[in-house]
């Protein structure tokens, strides 16, 4: 279920515990206008795997499940993901499918950005970007150590223990 | 000029003929420009090891010519081929980014054309350039997308057969063959190289390849592998 709230990150008391949304004012005002908030319940899907990248998914409050799904259905849980974290990125960034499912563990507060104007956000925003590329760059460390645990686990066990 | 190796050096970035064909080399003219002044052009045979997983990060290596295999490795020595970089891709990206120790290790096929800039140095250089930092950004998504396809295929596959068949089949769509009825590729690893891209054993990655003969959905000549059931290989892909 869904429901639209409006809220300013200019006057969010968590901001500065937040990676990404620790930015300047002026990138900060931009980005409140590009995004829409809105509340979902605990599990919602925010988007799936292979699906079409139409923008990403900042957690203001909630925690998501990060999976990805064979073609037979089973699914491997990837990560949780906090509040704070930004959903979807890779997949905006690069043009193609989100290459994860997303599912709401938790009643959520999201913010959600189209990925064109997140694009044009980031090429006019350069605090922003770098904090994508920080944000990337933390998810890619996960990601290996997931492929690690996957790929080189001795049991079945570890093999399929998630990443939180 | 001519390098040890036998590589025809690309000495500047400025007049690099395949910049433009690569995401991150196509740079506006100011950022090439401090990119250049920063970089440092290096050689390096094959089999030389850039850099190892656990080391703490120096910098990048941006993969101009030759090739370079990812790999991850666990306690008891096993090891996991993660990818076979290509020219154009910036290596150890997200450790320098993060401070953090690289996470896999990576070393030379071919003799490479490779250059490296300093953890400081490229840090630097992301901040003053924008265009930069959202090439690294795209680069980086493209890793962390290869990185999830990983886990799927090794956490969600049923059987050695059906990980090798996925293997064959991304590899012939990647070289402009997929829309032969009998694609063709270059099989440029060993069968240890490909047992570890799949996480089995050398002997299974044989017995798999010489079943598939058997069954004539492959077919090798020399080192050329040709797809002559592409069919059967999906059936095998999708089923185990």
């Amino acid at each position: 279920m869904e429901s639209a709230i409006e809220t300013r990150c200019l006057d969010c008391v968590q901001r500065m515990d937040r990676f990404f949304c620790d930015l300047p004012a002026g990138a900060l005002q931009a980005f409140d206008l590009i995004k829409s908030v809105a509340s979902y319940s605990r599990g919602t899907v925010l988007f799936r795997q292979d699906e079409t990248a139409r923008g990403v998914f900042l957690l203001c409050e909630g925690r998501a499940r990060l999976s990805v799904c064979s073609e037979t259905g089973k699914r491997l849980t990837l990560r949780t993901a906090m509040p704070g974290e930004v959903l979807g990125l890779s997949a905006c960034l690069s043009d193609g499918p989100y290459e994860v499912s997303a599912e709401l563990l938790d009643n959520a507060r999201v913010a959600i950005v189209k990925r064109k104007d997140l694009l044009h956000f980031l090429r006019e925003h350069r605090e922003a970007c770098l904090h994508v590329v920080h944000l990337l760059s933390q998810d890619l460390h996960v990601a290996y150590d997931r492929v690690r645990s996957v790929g080189l686990g001795r049991t079945r066990r570890s093999r399929l223990q998630p990443v939180h | 000029m001519l390098s040890p190796y036998g590589l025809d050096i690309i000495e500047s970035c400025l007049t690099c003929k395949v910049r433009a064909d690569r995401i991150f080399c196509d740079l506006p003219a100011s950022a090439l420009q401090s990119f250049e002044s920063i970089k440092y052009a290096t050689a390096y045979p094959k089999g030389a090891v850039l850099f190892v997983e656990g080391q703490a990060p120096r910098g990048i290596f941006v993969l101009c010519k030759g090739r370079v295999k990812l790999s991850i490795c666990a306690t008891d020595g096993k090891t996991l081929i993660l990818k076979i970089a290509e020219p154009g891709e910036v290596l150890g990206l997200s450790a320098t980014v993060s401070g953090k120790a690289y996470e896999l290790t990576a070393e030379t096929i071919d003799p490479c054309q490779v250059n490296f800039v300093k953890r400081e140095d490229f840090l630097r250089f992301l901040r003053d350039h924008s265009d930069a930092c959202f090439k690294v950004a795209e680069q980086l998504s493209d890793k962390y997308n290869n990185a999830c396809h990983e886990v799927r295929a090794l956490g969600l596959s049923h059987s050695a057969a059906e990980k090798l068949a996925k293997l064959l089949l991304e590899w012939s769509s990647k070289n402009g063959e997929a829309l032969k009825q009998e694609p063709r590729l270059k099989l440029a690893l060993t069968h240890e190289e490909i047992a570890q891209m799949i996480g089995t054993s050398r002997e299974t990655v044989t017995r798999l390849f010489a079943d598939l003969k058997k069954r004539q959905i492959v077919q090798s000549k020399g080192s050329t592998l040709v797809i002559r059931n592409k069919a059967a290989l999906r059936v095998l892909a999708t089923n185990g």
